[in-house]
């Protein structure tokens, strides 16, 4: 069984909340890259492209990671939403359900963060 | 021990250093079954009382216990409520009718101050921190939190600095900008009660901060073993949770306040417009503290109904994973919306926007909650017990906030609103939904258990029902007074406006909820020595905390059991009997030391068997010297402030010399069920580097802070770095880096060496460490100060000189730590197997020498290529 | 305090109630917001009562248990979707509206800065190379959207005519823009709005919305110098005005006194009210408000004159008040 070794994430706490983290980081930088782009430089095109491009690179990267979480849900067979017993299998799905639902509330708040770009166009 | 200095053995290996439990686990139903010997059992109780007990006289006042601390902390709190309340009573009679002459503007400014101030960081929080110590470690089974003396320092530093700053209004010098004090204003305000309010407040951030870093590491390390991630009561995530949102919001204020005071005492000019400032960085560090901290108040009272609303509905609750998915979501989301509260400072409409998006997408996870406590309502069968009556009507109060929070986070509209009665209107529904109705329920619900009495379920329905008549009568009109046109903070108001009959209405209604909160402070205080015990479990709830004794035990929990269920009083039924007779872990105290069962952070395997604090006095020295090195500035005494600052380092090394990481007599000891537990560990199986990790964590984001400022000032400030403006040194910046280097590595390489037995090597390295970082923290502050670099002229030598005083702060941190290693190696308190004060020390330089390198690129680096 | 009670108690020409609300919009930014207001108050009726409905039923009727999947059911479309479909609905708008709201107003430029505790307004009409001068009043033309530009002296304020739009902060050291487009002709109040200082409650100003030809005769006015003095009273009111060192913090153009330390009083009486919102433009309150003027606001810089008989103060009431 030592070659067998689940990976670290199945235990991880750090890798439950990676995409919320991803999200945090795609928040600072959109900030940063609004600010100067619109304070320091006024040339809003700068900062909407880079909020899209930031955008893009969030979600495939959040894309990934809740793939990642569903897999480790293990969501089929069975209806899977229990995860009460102090089991390593459900100590996994749990993690992974978790971290599946996190990358679901990271994606949303990444779309809506931004949303404005496609409203606003200047920068007054 | 053997003496590896003569053994032949090649080094141990990091495996080897750190003992390893040994013996049977998980428990066998055999060993969970097997009986014992009643003699043997009334001697470990006996063992264990005395380890326990609560000091009596006026020794009392040494206990660092949780149940003492936590209602010391629970009371004292409450009482800055009252006195708050007070304020607030006071500011209604002046609003009562128009052009009122009861108070004074001047008086009526710093009685709304301290309104907002003391129910912020007077109440909201320290009540958060007091329930949890309360009931943590109840949840979790274990006895006392991990670091007891750390939650004792906390409430004295908590209840002088709250003295401190409300009794500022018994002698008219209260602050009165607000509770946010922004600069110009609060910068240039003459007399001293914007220090009051920054120095005040500021320990009382570090007494916020150190109770976060207790309770992380409680829910981290200090579960029950089997108490996986997956089956901890929802309480303990909530407060996770919190605890690393205090962690991470509470440094931007601190930042803020560290600058605040650099300009009001040295004239540093940060917020001046004129010298190169901008009042705007305040209002975002405020604000960046100021989000979360909204969330930080709320998130634990949702906590206290996730407990609640599941023994309502006698089931488990419904969504356990959405709920911990929202409280996580909630967590990381409310970090993203600060500038909503700056929605009309004319920021560009993208940022704004940006912000406003935020603000609605931090609904989903709140929502999600609120749908999970329905929903469990719905799939089980609703007993009305008295406390749910309260979270019912929280949910009512709330979701009004919650809806004219989703309004306020158009931008749009935000612009007529802002600063107006609406958002008074606002922040009340949502504080008083999301904060004091589920705490007045909460502390029906929790009542038998701090006393094993019950609260009076009649009082508490009238309390209710007055109090939540009274709220509504006193905030709903409000919103249309905010509507109709009323600024907020205004001293008084033309009978012309037509906001007479609404404040009038509002002044009434105001006095009916302290009504309602006076009913329930008298049930809570009035005597009940009359009234007989209450069950053991009055509410027939699932989770731990119920299985205390009644009568109480100091003791807590009489054995740390092994937890298999998220509900273990209502899934297993042998549960509460081998936990009574001791037949779970540590059921004594054989060397008559208080203990606790430390286990990894997700699957909560048993790592250790800890010995904790226990009474002491120098808890509140440390905390009487920390309030003079704060307090004292305020007058201008500050070189008596710098002796005070010293006394409390004393205090504080003192107590960690005496009480943690000693030498243990053997090695290992037996914790019952089969199984034998280090006593002494290290590294990341140790709650004391997990301590010293958060806290850096905090440190870390106070000082990013600060750099954020330096790039605020750069992207909003057309003259920074101003032309022809000096610069640090180059070579000396790049020495004090290079020092910064070699100290950490002189550090690491002490600690190495120190494991290989290798002592005088490392005391050698130890102290060459002191002396690079001495070299590194003058060459950096003589870089500053001999290119002519005058902070007192412009905002870019001023924070330059800014980030020099905290590397220099934190440097002279490093060097303390670093002696006090030194001198535990010559007292044989840190030798190479037990050398947890060397770890926790080369954790801190990691952080120190990044800061280092950091503060060197921002002075040396950065300047230049921004000119 | 009881005098300035009676000066209150008068009807000040602002008129009643309804002058400062967001819900009587004057100007086209308002009334899109109070038609947003309006319709989020509709839908947060609904969906309150419907939550809260829905936890008064369960607890109190206690009905046929809801299953496992109902449940998830229930959080998912209302814990998610429902609240992600409206809230993205009311973004999309309330975001498209935040250009409109700050676009660039065309002609007519005001500047505004606030001090502690008045407000300094110049008007520059389009292609204007010199500004006129008033102070604690703003006028504004019908049918154009004007520009306004803020600024503050020491201290944060912030610029609010609820009738006509939302509010923008004025920060000392950087110059802040909002533009306001008046629909409805009326005199209507603003008030400072972000804390700053002892008598915030006492700093508010007029704001007139006229017509553009009423609004050109009136700036034609505005920028003349000021009325000669007619009567004996007036004269002598004027004299003392000069000796008595008003004129080292008050301008009257047309008049040796030219500081610019405090308001511009070259047209004061044509104001609609006095001390920045807060008293009556009449003989009476003036007279009370040059005797002791820290009675009505307290911290204010303007020393009191009480030292002055009282037909001296009143001479210079009846000077100030000539001057239209």
């Amino acid at each position: 069984m030592k070659d067998q070794k689940p990976p670290y994430r199945h235990r991880s706490l750090w890798h439950m909340v990676l995409a919320p983290t991803v999200w945090a980081f795609h928040f600072v930088f959109c900030y940063a890259v609004m600010s100067v782009a619109c304070i320091k430089l006024g040339a809003p095109d700068i900062a909407r492209l880079g909020v899209a491009a930031l955008t893009v690179i969030a979600l495939g990267i959040i894309g990934f990671l809740g793939w990642r979480a569903w897999v480790q849900w293990d969501f089929r067979p069975g209806d899977n939403y229990k995860h009460d017993r102090p089991t390593e299998a459900q100590r996994r799905e749990f993690l992974g359900h978790g971290g599946f639902l996190l990358s679901i509330v990271s994606a949303v708040g990444v779309i809506f963060d931004a949303l404005p770009i496609f409203i606003i166009e200047s920068c007054i | 021990m053997t003496d590896s200095r003569t053994s032949s053995h090649p080094a141990p290996t990091e495996e080897e250093q750190a003992a390893r439990p040994v013996g049977t686990y998980p428990p066998t139903q055999e060993l969970l079954d097997a009986p014992d010997d009643p003699q043997a059992r009334a001697e470990r109780e006996a063992q264990l009382r005395e380890a326990w007990k609560t000091p009596r006289g006026w020794r009392y006042l040494s206990a660092v216990n949780n149940s003492e601390v936590g209602t010391w902390y629970a009371l004292s709190a409450f009482g800055f409520m009252l006195c708050a309340g007070v304020l607030a009573l006071l500011i209604r009679v002046q609003l009562a009718v128009p052009d009122n002459d009861f108070l004074s503007a001047d008086r009526f400014n710093q009685f709304f101050t301290m309104h907002g101030s003391a129910m912020m960081f007077l109440f909201a929080v320290p009540m958060f921190e007091a329930i949890s110590i309360l009931l943590l470690p109840a949840f979790l089974g274990a006895r006392d939190m991990p670091f007891p003396r750390l939650s004792a320092y906390g409430y004295w530093c908590f209840l002088i600095g709250g003295c401190f700053v409300l009794g500022s209004v018994l002698f008219n010098v209260a602050p009165k900008s607000g509770w946010f004090m922004y600069p110009p204003l609060a910068t240039e305000q003459e007399g001293i009660g914007p220090d009051i309010w920054l120095l005040g407040l500021s320990f009382i951030e570090i007494a916020s901060i150190a109770a976060a870093v207790e309770l992380i590491v409680g829910v981290i390390k200090c579960r029950p073993p089997g108490m996986r991630i997956n089956i901890m009561p929802l309480y303990a995530w909530y407060v996770l949770v919190v605890g690393v949102m205090i962690l991470f919001a509470f440094p931007p204020l601190i930042a803020g306040d560290f600058l605040f005071e650099l300009q009001r005492s040295l004239d540093w000019p940060f917020f001046d417009p004129d010298r190169g400032g901008d009042p705007m960085l305040w209002q975002h560090l405020f604000w960046i503290f100021g989000h979360p901290e909204v969330y930080i108040v709320f998130l634990p009272s949702i906590a206290i109904a996730a407990m609640v609303v599941p023994t309502a509905s006698q089931r488990p609750i419904v969504g356990y994973s959405w709920i911990v998915l929202s409280a996580v979501g909630v967590g990381f989301l409310s970090f993203g919306l600060w500038v909503h509260h700056m929605f009309t400072t004319g920021l560009p409409s993208l940022s704004l926007g940006f912000f406003s998006a935020a603000s609605q997408a931090v609904v989903i996870p709140t929502g999600v909650q609120i749908f999970a406590f329905v929903a469990t309502l719905m799939v089980g069968r609703v007993k009305m017990i008295q406390p749910m009556l309260w979270i019912a009507g929280a949910l009512a109060i709330f979701t009004m906030g919650g809806l004219t929070g989703v309004m306020l986070a158009i931008a749009p509209f935000d612009w007529q609103v802002h600063d107006t009665y609406f958002i008074v209107a606002h922040l009340h529904y949502t504080l008083f939904g999301g904060l004091v109705f589920p705490l007045l329920g909460g502390v029906y619900y929790f009542y038998p258990f701090f006393t094993k009495r019950m609260m009076s379920d009649r009082l508490g329905r009238i309390s209710f029902w007055t109090t939540f008549i009274g709220f509504n009568v006193c905030f709903l009109p409000m919103h249309l007074t905010g509507l109709l046109g009323m600024p907020r903070r205004v001293a008084s108001y033309s009978s012309e406006m037509g906001w007479n009959w609404l404040n009038l209405l509002s002044s009434v209604g105001g006095f009916i909820v302290a009504a309602g909160i006076l009913i329930f402070a008298w049930d809570l205080v009035r005597p009940k020595r009359d009234q007989p015990l209450a069950p053991r479990n009055p509410w027939k709830g699932g989770t731990l905390e119920w299985s205390h004794d009644v009568p109480a035990e100091a003791w807590g929990s009489r054995s740390v059991p092994y937890v298999s269920s998220r509900y273990p009083l209502w899934e297993d039924d042998k549960f509460l009997e081998r936990l009574d007779e001791g037949r779970f872990y540590i059921p004594d105290a054989p060397e008559g030391k208080r203990e606790t069962l430390v286990t990894s952070s997700v699957d909560a395997e048993p790592q250790g068997a800890l010995p904790i604090t226990g009474p002491a006095w120098c808890t509140i020295w440390a905390a009487a010297f920390t309030g003079g090195a704060f307090i004292l500035p305020v007058f201008k005494l500050y070189w008596l402030a710098l002796l005070s600052g010293a006394g409390a380092v004393a205090c504080v090394v003192y107590w960690l010399w005496t009480a943690t990481a000693q030498v243990p007599k053997a090695p290992d000891r037996d914790v019952g069920l089969g199984l034998r537990l280090p006593v002494y560990v290290t590294g990341f199986r140790a709650p004391g580097w997990w301590a010293m990790f958060i806290t850096m964590l905090g440190d870390a984001t106070a000082y990013a802070s600060i750099v954020f400022g330096v790039f605020f000032f750069w992207t909003a400030r057309p003259d920074f770095p101003p032309e022809g403006a000096a610069h640090a040194d180059a070579t000396l910046i790049a020495l004090s880096a290079l020092g910064f280097v070699l100290a950490w590595g002189a550090t690491i390489t002490a600690r190495e060496v120190n494991r290989r037995d290798r002592r005088r090597a490392a005391r050698a390295l130890i102290g060459a460490g002191v002396l690079c970082t001495l070299g590194a923290a003058g060459a950096m502050g003589l870089a500053l100060w001999l290119p002519g670099m005058a902070p007192s002229s412009h905002a870019y030598p001023a924070i330059m000189y800014a980030l020099g005083v905290w590397v220099g702060a934190h440097s002279g941190a490093g060097v303390v730590m670093l002696l006090y290693c030194l001198a535990g190696s010559w007292a044989g308190k840190l030798t190479p197997r037990y050398d947890a004060d060397l770890v926790n020390t080369t954790l801190f330089w990691h952080f120190l020498c990044l800061m280092g390198l950091v503060t060197a690129l921002m002075m040396g680096v950065f300047p230049r290529l921004a000119s | 305090m009881t005098g300035r009670a009676v000066w209150i108690t008068l009807p000040l020409l602002a008129g009643c109630s309804g002058a400062q609300s967001v819900l009587e919009p004057a100007g086209r930014d308002a009334q899109v917001l109070a038609d947003l207001f309006w319709v989020m108050l509709a839908g947060a009726v609904v969906l309150w009562l419907l939550v809260n409905g829905l936890i008064l039923y369960v607890t109190r009727i206690a009905p046929q248990p809801l299953s496992r999947r109902g449940a998830e059911a229930l959080i998912i479309g209302g814990g998610i979707i429902f609240p992600a479909v409206v809230l993205i609905g009311l973004l999309v708008y309330g975001l498209s509206e935040m250009p409109k709201q700050r676009a660039e107003g065309a002609g007519l430029t005001l500047r505004v800065t606030g001090h502690q505790f008045w407000w300094r307004v110049e008007y520059w009409p389009d292609g204007a190379d010199a500004p006129i001068l008033a102070a604690n009043e703003v006028r504004l033309p019908t049918g154009q959207r004007s520009e306004i530009k803020l600024n503050a002296e020491r201290v944060i304020h912030s610029f609010w005519i609820p009738a006509l739009g939302g509010k923008t902060d004025m920060i000392p050291g950087r110059e802040t823009r909002m533009s306001l487009e008046p629909e409805k002709p009326g005199t209507y109040r603003g008030q400072c709005t972000e804390f700053c200082g002892e008598s915030h409650a006492y700093m508010a100003f007029g704001a007139v919305v006229m017509s553009p030809e009423a609004f050109d005769t009136w700036l034609e006015r505005e920028a003349a110098d000021a009325v000669a003095p007619e009567t004996q009273q007036a004269r002598r009111g004027q004299q003392i005005f000069l000796s008595e060192g008003c004129g080292g913090c008050h301008q009257i153009r047309g008049t040796p006194a030219d500081a610019q330390v405090g308001p511009d009083l070259t047209h004061l009486a044509g104001r609609t009210t006095l001390a920045a919102g807060i008293l009556p433009m009449s003989h009476s309150a003036l007279r009370d408000w040059i005797t002791d003027p820290e009675a009505f606001k307290p911290g204010v810089e303007m020393p009191g004159y009480g030292h002055l008989s009282d037909d001296d103060i009143g001479a210079l009431a009846t000077y100030l008040m000539s001057l239209k």
